[in-house]
Parts: structure tokens; C-alpha cells; sequence
């Protein structure tokens, strides 16, 4: 009875086990699944890796690639006939090119063709193409050889969140950089930077990557002119403020780093308002005029942060004191959206802006202030409430003890 | 003609008879509703004497302050329902309306904050005034027969009580209340067997929205009232069937005193302990207003969950120290308690005679109080609102710290 339990349970299992396995055989592939295509009869491994990427689902094959004769299944024969092998790394460029710098092929999938004419402009590119430096990476350094995939797929390389790795993997390599004169601590500047924190700890894709500031494959550092035009592309409104100022100038002649000379590059810090004199003491001396509107400018912004964390306090207690606050919010929104402007008009050093969009965060502070004083106020008073309740309250025990001791002591007396 | 005036007039003295009698049985009802009158009513009876009748009866000699507690758990009810009607007045049970609806009660409102808050605090103590009753009772062996009903009602009564402040957290609609109510119903859905089902039906949705509020609010002021009023009238009139039971340590003499006139002896003192928990509930609800926190926000949770209501802090506390089986065990020990009076029948009422029954008793009365401070100290995260993102393979390691 028992054994035929057994069984019983085993041939309700076995089909979905097999089941299961069938699931987990991965895409496949037509023409790579099939058993008359010679070069994985020795080349497996490489099937494995390719058949995950974005050129097997297009019908892409090996010898599209590396030539060959897939219809033969032994040595001589199967690498005869245009037979490519592992391309060189130069050499890579141009098969790669073949395809995706053809607006014919690559129209149909939407993608761009110009890749490989902006890597021949990149250091990568120059240093590969015109140097012969092997060292340099091509295609398949950044892109792998064989498991190519799209760059919104998680797993791909150049997935956004997978860039700076991809990157570190030659960029952090000490012996590698010493060649070329370069610093291996970008990557983990870049983690603690704001645009770090942004990418890796609240996954905002809009946060740059290496490439956001260096392109990909034209990928080159920005010259000291350039810099403030690479920020600008998302920090408009800096960039518009800081045009206005005197620092442009600076930055035009290259006496300034442009953004640099006060955010760095790859730690892109902050300036935190309580920092701003320590900032300019990097290139103004004490007792200079342009220091004086320095500090100017610190204790406005110093002013206009302590109003607004005051507003928000104030928004705070008003809300707890149960007042209806849709206006309020809207009047914080209003003092928030000044305090941002604050944070753009100090590069301009406009100082007469600054006074205003101040003046207005602190009348807006001041104003939710009193409201959140007047409800509090409010609720002072419902404590004078309780003289009345108490004097009710302890007037009538007294007049009940008076009541039943009278009621007491005529009833003894009866 | 003059036999259409006799009819009239006959219809008008019938009339007037029915209003009478049925005024009469209005009155006495509700003398016997507040416990004031038993037994059979005798319609001949003018009803002045009848409450005299009624009235002038002597209470038991041993009867003490300690027998003040029911009544003042019945005054927080009188004070819930006072409270809780002008209230309806205002509130506005749904998504849109509720939260601002309370901040329209509490600002703007006459004296509609202490309306809230004389709630809120009658809500929290009223839990511990039927408590502390029930201690008082089951110390007494006051649950021996013939007054097994009476504790039975009165174990309803504590249902009936928590389940108006487990429907009534939800309203205010506010980030604590939302997201204690998600909590306490996930909690639920941890319970074995029935969870699932019980909290599919309280919810109405996947997750507390303006489906809950609509059935919690319905709950709160239509379902529970009626059950509360039954068993209220139900567990008063025991009362008064059964009389105070006698005292643990009958006095050697064997009586001879007698207790103290119900009119105007007792009332009088009754009335003075009325007047100084309404002076002290206005006092708290003074000092330690319930704060309107912010708005719900389904897809926000709140740093940190502040209860308001007693039972989420004893609930909070056994689930988080003694998981979902915690939980349950705790409210089976309140359940065999509960059921007790089937069981322990015998005639000993010293409590040294019932060691077993009072160790259970003091573990359940003495567990509550401490869970509650306990509880009230837990800060909690609410759950499931961890994201984690899978990593690629090549990056693990390469994280940042």
C-alpha cells in the first residue's frame, strides 16, 4: 500500500519537474537550438554566453561575425571560407562598424550610427586606432564580446547603475593608469559625490554616470572651457546665474575651473551655506572686497535656511494643532521655491536678488510662525478652562458631603 | 351629533390612557435601563410610589468605594456616546473629508476639540475602568454562581469596548491612524486558520482605503451601539436580579448592620464621583490633546508609529515580543478567564482557597498593564515597505558601504 503511495506521489511529481526544467532551458534560439550549425558542436561555452544577448534574439549568428563554415562539424572545413576567429581589438571596431555604423541596417531598431566615428574622436579611440595601443579598450571591452545587451537591462555593463563599475574595471587598476598618468580614485569619488548618492542610494537615473559628464564612446574630460557647458546641460538655471556673474568672466579667460573651482569634479560636493566664506577663501584673500560679499552672501543664505527650517516647524506645529493648513503649505511651497532660487542666484553673486528672494522666505517663516502662535495660544487658553470645571466639580462633592452628612446625622439622631 | 362628541371624547380619554401607559413604560424603561428599578412592573402603580418603591431600598453593608468601578466604566460610555454623537455631527466619513473634517472639529468647531479629545481619552480609559471592574469581580470570586450571566454580558461588554476603539482608531484618517490600522490588520492576517478571511472581510480591499473607513465608520456608530445597549441593559438588570455579592470574609456576627440608602444616600456619593472623573477627563483632554498628525498617505509610511489606543500598544507589544502565537495565547488566557465561570464553581471565595484561579487571574490583569507600558514605548517600523533591489552579480562587493 505503501509503495504504491510512493508511486503514486512520484508520477504526480515527475511531469512537473520536467516541466520545470523546460522553463529553466533559458530563450531558445532558432538556428543556434538547431543541431545542423556546426561551430557550437565545439563551441558550447560561447553559445551559452551569446544566446542571452540582444544579437541572438535579432537572428545574428557566428559566422556573421567570424566567418567560417557553420554547415561542417570538423577543424579544417569548419574555419575555412573568410574564417575571421577572434578579431583584434582594431579590428573590432570595423566589424562592429560593419553593421552599426550603416543607417540601413540600424534604421529598423531606432539606434544611432555614430558610434564608431565618435569613438575615432574619443582618448580611447585615439590611443587604440591612430596609437596602436592595446591597452586601450574597444567594443567588446565595454559591451562583452558575446552576452551583449540592451543598456536598460539590468544586467547589462552599461546599464546606468553598472556604468561606474564597467568603467573602474580598467579606470581603478593602478598599474594600468600609471601608464597613462591618471588618478584610480574617480569611481570612489564619484560614489560619496551627490550625483553618487543619487545614482547608487535613491536609484535616480537621472543622476550622471561617468558618461553623463564624458560622453560614452566619445569619451573624453571636458577642457576647463568646456566644464561649465557640461553642467549647464542640467544645471540650467545655475548655469544661466552663473553667466550673469563675475566668475564667468573668470572662467571664459581660464583663470576659473568654471563649476570646479568650488564643487571639484568627481566628489561634485556641495557647498553647504555655512561653507560658502571657507569656499571663496580658496582663491580671495582676507580683507578683500570680493570676500566681504562672501560673507555677505553666507549670512543671507545662513538666514534664509534658518527661516525656513522655522517655517517648517511652524507648518509642523499648526498641523498638530489640528488647523486646517492647505494654505500654509501652499504659503511653505511658495518660501521653499525662493529658498531654492537662493541656491541658484548666489552664483550670479547678485546680491540685491539674494536680498529679495530672502526677505521673501523670512516674511513667509514669520508669517507661519504667528499663525502656528495663535494656535498654540489657542490652546493655552483652553486651560483657563478648567478653573470653571474644577470650582463646578468641587462644588458639587462639597455640597453632596455637606447633604449626607446632615442626611447622616439625622437618621442617628432618629 | 351628540355621539360623535362621546366618540371623540371616548378616543381622546383612550388616547390619552395609551400615552400614559406608554409614557409610564418609557420612564420605567429607562429606570430599569439605568438600573434603577426590577422586577415585574405593576401598571396600577402610581408612579411616584413606584420609584419610591423603587428607590428606597438599602444597599449591602460591605459595599465600598471599590464598587464605584462598573459605574464608572458605564459613565465613560454615557461620556463615549455624548462625545461620539456630537462628533457625528462633523465628521465626514470618507477618503476626501475625514482628515479635514477632523481639523473643522478641532479649530474651527465650538468646543469641538474637547469633544475629540473627552473621546479619545474616554476611549483609552474606558478599556482600563471595565478592567479594572473585572479584576475587582473575579478577586471577589464575584463571577460564583448565581452570577455567572453577569460576568458572561460583562466579558461581552469588554469585546464590545474593544471593538469600538479597534473601529474608531481608523477615523480620524490620519498617517497614525492609517498606518496602525495596517499594521494591527496585517497582524490579524497572521493569525491561523481565520486571519486571512477576517481581514479580506474588515478591509474590503487590498489595502486600508475608503472601502475600510466606510466599514469600520459603519461599525463604529451602527452595528456596536445596538449590541452595547442589549448587553448594557442586560448586564444591569442581572445586577439587580442577583444583587452585590456577599463579602469574601463574611463578618462573625452574621449581619444586623444595615448598608446605606440607595436614595439619596448612594446617588449623592455616586454623584460626587461623577463630577470629579468628568472634571479629571476634562483636564486630560486639556493637557494631553491627541495631536492631528498628518495626513494619510498610503504610499508613505510614517517614520515611526505612535499608537493612541491602549489595545494597540498591549496588541504591539505581544506580537512583537511573543510573535503571532503570542498574541493568540494571550487572548486565549483572557478567553479561559473569560470562561471561568462554567468551570470553577465551587463554593470557596477566599483567595487563598483558589491559588490556581488567582494565578491566572494576576497573570492576565498584571500581564495587560505591563504590555501596555511596554507597548506604549514601542517605536515600530510598519511593514513590507523595503524595497530591495536585486544587485548584478559583478556589483556585489563593489557596493559602496
Amino acid at each position: 500500500m505503501r509503495l504504491v503511495l510512493a508511486l503514486a506521489a512520484a508520477a504526480a511529481v515527475l511531469p512537473l519537474g520536467a516541466a520545470d526544467a523546460q522553463q529553466r532551458e533559458g530563450p531558445s534560439v532558432e538556428g543556434l537550438a538547431d543541431t545542423t550549425y556546426g561551430c557550437v558542436a565545439c563551441h558550447a561555452d560561447k553559445r551559452t554566453a551569446f544566446v542571452l544577448g540582444v544579437h541572438a534574439e535579432r537572428g545574428i549568428k557566428c559566422h556573421d561575425c567570424h566567418g567560417g563554415d557553420p554547415s561542417a562539424f570538423a577543424l579544417p572545413a569548419a574555419h575555412r571560407g573568410g574564417f575571421v576567429g577572434a578579431p583584434s581589438k582594431i579590428a573590432t571596431v570595423a566589424l562592429c562598424g560593419s553593421c552599426h555604423a550603416n543607417p540601413d541596417r540600424m534604421r529598423q531598431y531606432g539606434l544611432p550610427t555614430g558610434q564608431v566615428a565618435e569613438f575615432r574622436t574619443s582618448r580611447h579611440g585615439r590611443l587604440l586606432l591612430s596609437g596602436h595601443d592595446l591597452s586601450a579598450p574597444t567594443c567588446t571591452d565595454c559591451h562583452d564580446a558575446h552576452t551583449i545587451l540592451r543598456p536598460d537591462d539590468a544586467r547589462s555593463t552599461v546599464y546606468p547603475a553598472n556604468i561606474p563599475t564597467t568603467c573602474a574595471r580598467c579606470h581603478e587598476d593602478k598599474r594600468l593608469m600609471a601608464k597613462y598618468g591618471l588618478p584610480t580614485d574617480q569611481v570612489e569619488r564619484f560614489r560619496k559625490s551627490a550625483h553618487g548618492v543619487a545614482l547608487f542610494q535613491e536609484q535616480n537615473f537621472a543622476a550622471p554616470t561617468c558618461v553623463g559628464c564624458h560622453g560614452s564612446h566619445s569619451a573624453l574630460p571636458p577642457t576647463v572651457a568646456e566644464i561649465a557647458n557640461v553642467c549647464d546641460r542640467c544645471h540650467r538655471l545655475v548655469g544661466q546665474a552663473f553667466d550673469r556673474g563675475p566668475h564667468a568672466r573668470a572662467a571664459r579667460t581660464g583663470k576659473l575651473a568654471g563649476c570646479l573651482g568650488c564643487h571639484s569634479n568627481h566628489d561634485t560636493e556641495r557647498v553647504p551655506p555655512d561653507r560658502i566664506t571657507a569656499t571663496c577663501t580658496r582663491c580671495h584673500a582676507a580683507g578683500t572686497r570680493a570676500l566681504a560679499l562672501g560673507a555677505e552672501i553666507q549670512r543671507s543664505a545662513l538666514q534664509a535656511t534658518e527661516d525656513l527650517r522655522a517655517a517648517d516647524s511652524a507648518l509642523h506645529r499648526l498641523t498638530l494643532a489640528g488647523v486646517q493648513t492647505g494654505d500654509a503649505r501652499f504659503r511653505y511651497q511658495t518660501a521653499l521655491t525662493a529658498y531654492l532660487q537662493i541656491g541658484e542666484t548666489q552664483h550670479s553673486l547678485d546680491l540685491e536678488r539674494l536680498g529679495d528672494l530672502s526677505r521673501r522666505v523670512r516674511s513667509i517663516s514669520r508669517d507661519l510662525r504667528g499663525a502656528a502662535e495663535v494656535a498654540e495660544e489657542r490652546q493655552w487658553e483652553h486651560k483657563l478652562l478648567l478653573v470653571p470645571v474644577w470650582f463646578l466639580a468641587l462644588a458639587s462633592v462639597a455640597l453632596a458631603w455637606l447633604t449626607l452628612r446632615a442626611l447622616e446625622g439625622r437618621t442617628r439622631k432618629a | 351629533m351628540r355621539d360623535l362628541w362621546r366618540a371623540v371624547a371616548q378616543w381622546a380619554a383612550q388616547f390619552w390612557a395609551d400615552l400614559k401607559t406608554s409614557t409610564d413604560a418609557g420612564v420605567l424603561s429607562v429606570a430599569r435601563f439605568l438600573g434603577l428599578l426590577y422586577g415585574p412592573i405593576d401598571a396600577r402603580l402610581p408612579i411616584a410610589e413606584a420609584f419610591r418603591k423603587a428607590l428606597g431600598y438599602r444597599l449591602a453593608p460591605h459595599v465600598s468605594w471599590r464598587h464605584a468601578l462598573g459605574g464608572i466604566a458605564y459613565l465613560l460610555f454615557i461620556l463615549l456616546v455624548l462625545t461620539g454623537v456630537l462628533l457625528s455631527v462633523h465628521y465626514r466619513p470618507s477618503v476626501q473629508e475625514a482628515y479635514p473634517s477632523i481639523q473643522h472639529i478641532v479649530s474651527e468647531v465650538t468646543l469641538g476639540w474637547m469633544m475629540r479629545d473627552l473621546h479619545v481619552w474616554a476611549a483609552n480609559l474606558v478599556v482600563l475602568a471595565v478592567l479594572a471592574h473585572m479584576a475587582r469581580v473575579f478577586f471577589d470570586a464575584a463571577y460564583k454562581p448565581p452570577r455567572e450571566t453577569s460576568w458572561l454580558v460583562g466579558v461581552g461588554l469588554l469585546v464590545l469596548v474593544l471593538a469600538f476603539g479597534a473601529t474608531g482608531t481608523l477615523l480620524p484618517w490620519d498617517q497614525g491612524a492609517y498606518w496602525i490600522v495596517s499594521e494591527a490588520l496585517n497582524g490579524v492576517a497572521g493569525v491561523p486558520l481565520v486571519g486571512g478571511v477576517a481581514v479580506g472581510m474588515l478591509r474590503g480591499d487590498p489595502i486600508v482605503s475608503g472601502a475600510t473607513l466606510s466599514r469600520f465608520f459603519a461599525v463604529h456608530v451602527i452595528v456596536l451601539p445596538w449590541f452595547a445597549f442589549a448587553l448594557l441593559v442586560f448586564h444591569f438588570t442581572m445586577v439587580r436580579r442577583h444583587g452585590i455579592a456577599p463579602p469574601t470574609h463574611p463578618a462573625p456576627g452574621g449581619g444586623g448592620e444595615t448598608g446605606r440608602r440607595f436614595f439619596p444616600n448612594h446617588l449623592l456619593r455616586s454623584f460626587s464621583v461623577t463630577a470629579v472623573v468628568c472634571a479629571l477627563m476634562i483636564t486630560l483632554a486639556v493637557f494631553w490633546p491627541r495631536p492631528v498628525g498628518d495626513p494619510a498617505n498610503p504610499a508613505q509610511a510614517p517614520d515611526a508609529l505612535v499608537a493612541t489606543w491602549v489595545v494597540v500598544d498591549v496588541s504591539r507589544a505581544l506580537t512583537h515580543y511573543l510573535g503571532a502565537w503570542g498574541f493568540v495565547g494571550f487572548t486565549l488566557l483572557g478567553l479561559s478567564l473569560a470562561l471561568l465561570p462554567l468551570f470553577d464553581r465551587g463554593p470557596a471565595r477566599d483567595l487563598r482557597r483558589r491559588p490556581a484561579v488567582a494565578a491566572l487571574g494576576a497573570t492576565f490583569f498584571l500581564g495587560f498593564i505591563l504590555l501596555w507600558i511596554v507597548g506604549s514605548r514601542l517605536r515600530s517600523r510598519p511593514p513590507g515597505l523595503t524595497f530591495e533591489r536585486p544587485v548584478p552579480a559583478h556589483q556585489v562587493g563593489a557596493r559602496a558601504p
